[in-house]
């Protein structure tokens, strides 16, 4: 029966190239919904990932960067840093706000910057200078890109405007870019004093990360501090939430359009066959072996439209943000080993209306003219 | 040929379903995510729309409502309330903040009002009496299970829910609370060293006196009061939609460009594996003197049959996926129906089918009337 599956599926290659290309489509849809949302997600926590103090502090009740607002008075980091296990406070002014830059208005996380506090700026850059000045901006390379604002040009946050002098590598993504300006602009546009956002606290060597946290949340009343992976991981989990129901969605659809596409194929596959499926029950080929010979030639389809879709995710896929630079795409080992259950799923499902026609179908019909 | 495609539709009534539940479920993930992004620039829409002004103040140099600081000085209400045509400035402020319970965090846009701009819609509960009252969108009730009367903390101060609403714009759920509410957070939590950090006036709701020539006034107010601008809702809510625009058509456009392609390959695949399997019969036609112009006739009548039957399939699968969407995160809106969307998203698909069928054309084109007389 093996031999039968095999030779019956592969006499009709064009078929079987058809459906696992329909197959691979459905699942490519999958990974690029998957590589999309992932790679935004990890691009969300990029400055905070990047910039990797020991430890965060910011105001009580907040615990992450993405669309959070904090304030922390300033002689809470001057106690902070008088601490024996503390090697050094970086304290920065956080906003998130609405950017124009040329015509373009979007969202973006502004990050001011001490004129000392090169360790919370960028930490790449692909051309022109650090800030030093009152006015002057950092924009992430790609926001330059789409929008056409190069160093020299002016951007505006609410009323004030920014020279930019410097582009940053690796800050940009379509739900957060990361600009760097001056703590003091910033101060002035959050008519604010004497408060910072988050600290980025350094400790010395040997001193363990979340008991510095613990330490600093006994000592300093009104403030959070958490250790880096704790203040990575809960940013993480909250752009990890969004938008993911819709991702779930659309990968249950498309899983199903496999499954219909195996179903289709598997389905054409047995009524090509039927009258030789017929000699095969009348010469006593029982059930089971022709079950299983079903399940092998979707099990076939579905793994050749997988090894396309993985083919086509590994080398086609990484290559899509040099066409549209807005977009950071990943893809992960993890959502390949989560297709590749969703395919052993599809051949399962795709099998079923098959092998039911199979199971039903009456010797005698290899007799008939 | 158009019979002759019907009938060999009808011929394998199955394999015509399956194909066109394949048809369907492209078309569904199509609108699906079309809807999604329709849905997103419509609650961005709404919400600055939904707070009933004739005008709108904001800071100077600040054009969005989402996402964006704004602060005005509170003086202006009383300067914006002085020019004649005016009825009354309403204030409004938004604090966005982020909810943790339990550990699971949810950015939540708080909108602090004060006379009017408070939920255009109460769903259950009642609206705001008292400085420790929210109103919170029934999303964040549902997802974490937050009952009317339940405390619902904001940095070490806790309010009563009073009410639920249904707004909800950017992916965020909105809340509600008044300006005593949100004085006492700032005080109480002492975050701050001064409540001057925090925007304490954001916009200004202009409600005018019925007549009054809306453009004029907000000429009328920007010259007396410097620090603000005056828009319209309407061109507000439209900065907020550009700016949504700029922040979804990046993916939204590729993902659902990709979903065209796809659809675009399943029809062709679907119709390349079709015609081959029937290929004996395509010759017998060709044998019987068929011309070839027929033949592609006869395909490209199968292929819009199948959209024809797909599109209701289609439209049943993305409705009941953008029920459970909207039923299980009522955060998100899915609208399917957007009328300049939605005719697109179907004449999308009767190109991409018209494409799909030219596809196995060569089969046909190639096929050799003498193979009719092979074989059984």
């Amino acid at each position: 029966m093996l031999k039968w599956a095999w030779k019956s599926l592969f006499s009709q290659k064009g078929s079987l190239i058809g459906s696992a290309a329909g197959i691979a489509c459905a699942f490519i849809l999958v990974i690029f919904f998957d590589a999309v949302w992932r790679g935004e997600t990890e691009q969300i926590i990029a400055y905070p990932n990047n910039v990797k103090p020991d430890v965060w502090v910011m105001q009580s009740g907040v615990g992450n960067m993405h669309m959070a607002m904090s304030f922390v008075w300033d002689w809470k980091a001057d106690k902070i840093a008088s601490m024996p296990e503390v090697k050094n406070v970086t304290p920065i002014l956080y906003l998130n706000n609405v950017i124009r830059a040329g015509d373009t208005e979007m969202f973006a996380f502004i990050v001011g910057l001490l004129p000392d506090a090169k360790r919370a700026g960028p930490w790449a850059m692909s051309a022109g200078r650090q800030i030093q000045n009152p006015r002057e901006a950092i924009i992430p390379d790609v926001l330059s890109h789409i929008t056409g604002v190069k160093i020299g040009d002016t951007l505006s946050i609410t009323d004030k405007e920014f020279n930019v002098v410097g582009l940053s590598k690796g800050t940009f993504s379509s739900a957060n870019s990361v600009l760097f300006v001056p703590f003091s602009d910033l101060e002035d546009i959050l008519s604010s004093s004497g408060t910072y956002s988050y600290l980025l606290v350094d400790a010395h060597d040997n001193v363990e990360p979340k008991v510095l946290a613990s330490k600093i949340m006994e000592e300093v009343e009104k403030i959070n501090a958490l250790p880096h992976d704790d203040f990575i991981a809960n940013d993480f989990a909250l752009a990890r939430q969004m938008g993911v129901e819709v991702i779930v969605m659309m990968t249950v659809i498309c899983s199903v359009l496999a499954a219909l596409i195996v179903g289709f194929s598997a389905y054409s596959l047995v009524m090509r066959k039927r009258r030789e499926i017929a000699i095969i029950k009348a010469l006593g080929a029982s059930n089971i072996s022709i079950f299983y010979s079903v399940m092998i030639q979707t099990g076939i389809v579905t793994l050749l439209g997988f090894l396309l879709a993985v083919l086509f995710a590994l080398l086609v896929v990484p290559g899509i943000p040099s066409l549209v630079p807005q977009l950071t795409i990943l893809v992960s080992n993890e959502a390949l080993m989560q297709l590749g259950i969703i395919a052993l799923l599809v051949t399962i499902l795709g099998a079923i209306l098959p092998t039911y026609l199979v199971l039903r179908m009456d010797p005698a019909t290899a007799f008939h003219v | 040929m158009f019979r002759l495609a019907w009938r060999q539709l009808q011929y394998d009534k199955i394999k015509a379903l399956l194909t066109a539940l394949a048809i369907g479920s492209v078309i569904a993930v199509i609108l699906v995510l079309e809807g999604f992004e329709q849905g997103q620039y419509y609650q961005l829409k709404q919400i600055v729309l939904k707070r009933n002004a004739d005008l709108i103040a904001t800071q100077s140099g600040v054009t969005n409502f989402i996402a964006v600081r704004s602060s005005i000085p509170q003086l202006s209400r009383m300067d914006i309330e002085d020019v004649p045509g005016v009825k009354e400035a309403h204030p409004i402020t938004a604090v966005p903040i982020i909810y943790n319970k339990d550990n699971i965090r949810t950015p939540v846009y708080v909108l602090v009002y004060d006379t009017k701009g408070g939920p255009s819609r109460i769903i259950l509960g009642k609206g705001i009496k008292d400085a420790r009252d929210i109103v919170i969108d029934h999303s964040l009730a549902k997802k974490y299970n937050i009952k009317l009367g339940d405390n619902f903390s904001v940095t070490d101060f806790t309010f009563k829910v009073s009410g639920f609403t249904d707004e909800a714009a950017f992916m965020m759920p909105f809340a509600f609370i008044n300006y005593d509410g949100m004085l006492d957070l700032f005080i109480e939590s002492q975050i701050a060293p001064d409540l001057s950090t925090f925007p304490l006036l954001s916009y200004m709701l202009v409600e005018l006196d019925a007549q009054a020539d809306r453009d004029k006034i907000a000429k009328d107010i920007e010259a007396k009061v410097s620090t603000v601008d005056v828009v319209t809702p309407e061109q507000l809510s439209n900065n907020d939609v550009s700016m949504g625009k700029v922040f979804y058509k990046p993916i939204m456009g590729l993902l659902v460009t990709i979903g065209y392609v796809i659809g675009l390959l399943v029809v062709g695949l679907i119709m390349y594996a079709d015609i081959r399997s029937r290929i004996k019969n395509f010759a017998v036609l060709k044998a019987l003197g068929f011309p070839f112009k027929k033949l592609f006739f006869a395909v490209l009548s199968q292929s819009l049959i199948l959209l024809l039957i797909a599109i209701p399939i289609g439209i049943f699968i993305a409705l009941s996926l953008s029920v459970y969407i909207e039923t299980n995160s009522p955060v998100y809106l899915i609208r399917l129906f957007e009328p300049i969307v939605f005719i697109h998203t179907l004449l999308a698909c009767l190109v991409f089918s018209f494409l799909g069928s030219l596809i196995p054309l060569h089969i046909i084109r190639g096929s050799d009337p003498v193979m009719a007389f092979q074989g059984a």
